[in-house]
């Protein structure tokens, strides 16, 4: 795949790429660029910013209320394939700043953590009566499962290692949470990879369902800023167990 | 009720999508499926035609969210990408389209149309739209202005627009291609 550097795009290829967003291309020549899109970086930026630019012009078709059965029709569809937890293609959120990736999922909810927090409750783990709230932690780049939160009381959660983690030398993995309405995420603690943690919340509000909670790596003896500096490394909403 | 593109949160939506939250297609839906459905039925003019392809263009954000890269555009921007390129495509391959010789087109006389093409009434309300492409837009004069719209909104070939405007299939392709390099330069 070549590099596209921005400016080097030659004006043929801003060209081609404005007819292909445009709608003006034949069908055959649709079919080619869309085969070159694979391949050729230029392309695809040129696309790609034609794309952002005409984007505007959606907005002169009148909107139009679909029926009630297309939801319907899309629902069944969506509940016709089998869905992969893992997702396909490149961890595309790896390398976005905490901020970012807490803004967003803040925002999008963590159905992972829900699903696995099903499959694990009905398999892994047998949660005593009291547990309330339950949280899979998973990496944000694979979504492999690394550890689990249970609360087994509004004001006490435990967390609890359901796989190895490697952690440089020089650094150390600090538990953090955040629910909804908080304006920063608050540290529980530092946690031992491969150890369980038990955290007393009484300084904290109570939990609520999608109260985040996210594991990062920091300098040894923790973040000096009391707020997450490093990498994502674990991430994760709470939801509530039956 | 659909709030306003400036304040859902798109890339959110499509994350969730890609961790497997059917409730963010749904949210995604009720917010932009209106506005979908709009652009898909002005390209294939067919009401049961445009919501097979809003249906299609559903799933296939549900299974390729995973795919879309913040860093290279915006989520509302890939959304409408997917979903045009499904209307255009079916309206393509349905297309019997005749390739008309450009050179045969262009000996159409069009310099006594100029004047009336200048005179041309705009097709659009095209002053609604968003941002900088309305002041980039302005700067076209009105009939290259329509062929862009035509293209963009109606999905209309390069013959279709010809007919439409009454203009030589060769005229037409040289316009598009000035003022798509026009409205680059000018949003650049």
């Amino acid at each position: 795949m070549s590099p596209a550097p921005r400016g080097a795009i030659p004006p043929e290829i801003h060209e081609l790429a404005g007819e292909y967003v445009l709608g003006t291309l034949p069908a055959a020549a649709r079919r080619e660029v869309e085969a070159r899109l694979e391949n050729e970086a230029a392309l695809r930026a040129a696309v790609l910013a034609w794309e952002e630019r005409l984007l505007p012009l959606a907005g002169l078709a009148e909107p139009l209320s679909p029926s009630p059965r297309l939801w319907q029709r899309i629902e069944r569809s969506l509940n016709a394939r089998p869905r992969a937890i893992t997702p396909r293609g490149s961890a595309w959120w790896r390398g976005w700043s905490s901020l970012r990736l807490w803004r967003s999922l803040a925002a999008g909810g963590f159905a992972t953590a829900a699903i696995l927090a099903a499959v694990l409750t009905g398999r892994l783990i047998d949660p005593p009566p009291a547990t309330r709230f339950m949280v899979v932690l998973v990496a944000p780049d694979d979504r492999a499962p690394g550890w689990v939160v249970q609360a087994s009381s509004p004001q006490r959660v435990e967390l609890i290692p359901l796989a190895t983690v490697e952690v440089p030398a020089d650094k150390t993995l600090q538990f953090w949470t955040k629910a909804d309405d908080w304006k920063g995420p608050v540290s529980l603690g530092l946690v031992t990879p491969g150890r369980s943690l038990s955290v007393p919340l009484d300084a904290l509000p109570a939990l609520q369902p999608n109260q985040l909670f996210e594991l990062t790596l920091e300098p040894r003896g923790g973040s000096p800023i009391g707020k997450p500096t490093g990498p994502v490394r674990f991430i994760g909403r709470a939801v509530k167990v039956m | 009720m659909p709030t306003s593109p400036v304040d859902f949160d798109y890339e959110a939506a499509l994350l969730a999508c890609a961790a497997g939250e059917p409730a963010a297609l749904q949210q995604l839906y009720e917010q932009e499926g209106a506005r979908l459905l709009g652009v898909v039925m002005r390209i294939v003019r067919d009401r049961a035609l445009a919501e097979d392809i809003v249906h299609d263009a559903c799933v296939s954000i549900w299974t390729r969210a995973a795919s879309f890269n913040p860093a290279l555009g915006s989520a509302r921007g890939w959304i409408y990408s997917v979903t045009r390129n499904l209307a255009l495509n079916a309206v393509r391959d349905a297309s019997r389209e005749i390739t008309v010789d450009d050179d045969t087109a262009t000996v159409l006389d069009a310099r006594a149309s100029l004047e009336a093409w200048q005179d041309m009434a705009d097709a659009f309300a095209w002053q609604a739209s968003a941002g900088r492409i309305g002041t980039c837009l302005e700067r076209l004069e009105p009939v290259r202005r329509n062929c862009i719209l035509h293209a963009y909104v109606d999905g209309l070939s390069h013959s279709e627009i010809a007919r439409r405007l009454e203009a030589p299939l060769g005229t037409v392709k040289a316009w598009i291609k000035r003022s798509l390099a026009a409205l680059r330069e000018c949003l650049s």
